[in-house]
């Protein structure tokens, strides 16, 4: 997870507390896990030592949250690029659920029942993201929608595993 | 409550291919069912066999309280034109009747005065957000347009049920979401439950319950919502 590039980000609009960091990206990020406040004062204190972020203003009492932070020219550079880069496609890691069906179908069991169950969770998941769209902010449907396109995509492959064990069984039948 | 269709032990054929091999449903008032399933697997002929427009060979079929088979011809042009609200693939409007006729064009079937026919047609139309259209051809309006316009059709006899067999099929994926968008919401400011056949799950995932279809028997149902 690029948290330190993201932590770029979210000072790219000007200098922030570590609490505004943490605010920003749950807000970028509603429907992932919120960012811990540790993961913050460690990212930002890493930042600060390769010299991408810097500390602009420290309040008397101390304390990191009274600490604000802002890019350098340096941490505005490495942002650039971390956002101009494309990214490799994940290495074919196979998730639980694929690893389920093939040992469904290794152990003769049947699968349509468990795809039954399969499906419902996932429509009722998309339904979900599809309804919490309508009050949504700028940019949060553009995760829910990437959430919901995998979540798609995963269907289909159990549609296909699916019509593809069947068409098996009634041509050894 | 009464259900709004109910369809028990329905089997059809065609002269060579068995289509269906006793399907039931019910369809509660305001409903929103997706059938789903692989190509051929039935859902279109379910759909014509609950609409009244195909006789199934076995079975019955019961819309808004009224058992199908027990009607006479006439009797169940009735039902077929009052109850039942159908949206395709692509509209399929009139092509020599503006929009509005169009949409005008169920009520003045069921005698209703031309006047009110189209004050009717023109308060769909505003509902699904073409009016400024009315008087356009559906050949000079986008592919979009004429299903808005077929979704007002669809629903200006106040039916029981509305069914729509792949009415996004034509559109893209954001257009197909919007299209599926209005459908729900006009079937419920309509007070119709919806029956949608779709192959794609995001559209799938607007209704209810999902009903899949495989080899003209139903595979499995869930409850989405
Ligand atoms: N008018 C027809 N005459 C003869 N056979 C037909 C006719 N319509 C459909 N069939 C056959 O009946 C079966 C079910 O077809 P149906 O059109 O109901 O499937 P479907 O699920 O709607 O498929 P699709 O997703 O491709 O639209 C198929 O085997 C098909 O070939
Ligand atoms: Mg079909």
């Amino acid at each position: 997870m690029a948290t330190a590039e993201l932590v770029l980000g979210l000072l790219s609009a000007g200098p922030a507390h570590g609490y505004d960091v943490k605010r920003g990206h749950d807000s970028w990020f509603p429907d992932s896990r919120p960012l811990a406040f540790g993961q913050v004062y460690t990212t930002l204190g890493r930042l600060e030592r390769d010299e991408l972020v810097e500390v602009v203003d420290r309040a008397s009492e101390g304390g990191p949250e009274r600490t604000v932070y802002a890019l350098t020219a340096k941490g505005r550079e490495r942002l650039a690029r971390w956002l101009a880069e494309p990214i490799e496609p994940a290495p074919g890691g196979v998730d639980e659920m694929v690893r389920k069906v093939v040992a469904t179908i290794r152990t003769g069991e049947d699968a349509s029942a468990y795809l039954a169950r399969q499906r419902a969770i996932y429509l009722h998941r998309i339904r979900e993201l599809k309804s919490a769209e309508a009050g949504g902010d700028s940019s949060s449907w553009l995760v829910r929608d990437y959430v919901a396109l995998h979540l798609d995509a995963d269907l289909r492959w159990l549609d296909r595993a699916l019509d593809r064990i069947t068409e098996q069984k009634e041509t050894n039948r | 409550m009464t259900d709004a269709l109910e369809i028990q032990r329905v089997e059809y054929a065609y002269s060579r291919d068995v289509a269906l091999r006793g399907v039931s449903l019910g369809v509660d008032a305001g409903e929103i069912v997706a059938v789903t399933g692989p190509s051929g697997c039935g859902k279109s002929t379910l759909v014509h066999c609950a609409a009244g427009i195909l006789r199934p060979q076995a079975g019955t079929v019961t819309l808004a309280g009224r058992n199908l088979a027990e009607l006479t011809e006439a009797e169940r042009t009735r039902v077929r034109r009052t109850q039942v609200g159908i949206v395709l693939q692509f509209g399929q409007l009139v092509p020599d009747l503006s929009l509005k006729d169009n949409v005008a064009l169920p009520l003045l079937l069921e005698g209703h005065h031309a006047a009110a026919a189209r004050r009717a047609a023109l308060g769909w139309l505003e509902r699904v957000g073409v009016a400024e259209d009315s008087e356009a051809l559906p050949s000079e309006l986008s592919g979009g347009q004429n299903q808005r316009a077929a979704v007002a059709r669809a629903l200006v006899t106040g039916p029981a049920v509305v069914f729509a067999d792949e009415p996004t099929g034509s559109l893209d994926s954001r257009a197909g979401e919007q299209m599926m968008e209005l459908l729900v919401a006009s079937a419920r400011d309509g007070g119709a439950a919806l029956v949608i056949v779709t192959h794609d799950n995001l559209i799938a995932a607007y209704a209810d319950r999902e009903v899949r279809l495989r080899d003209g028997v139903v595979q499995h149902e869930v409850r989405l919502s």
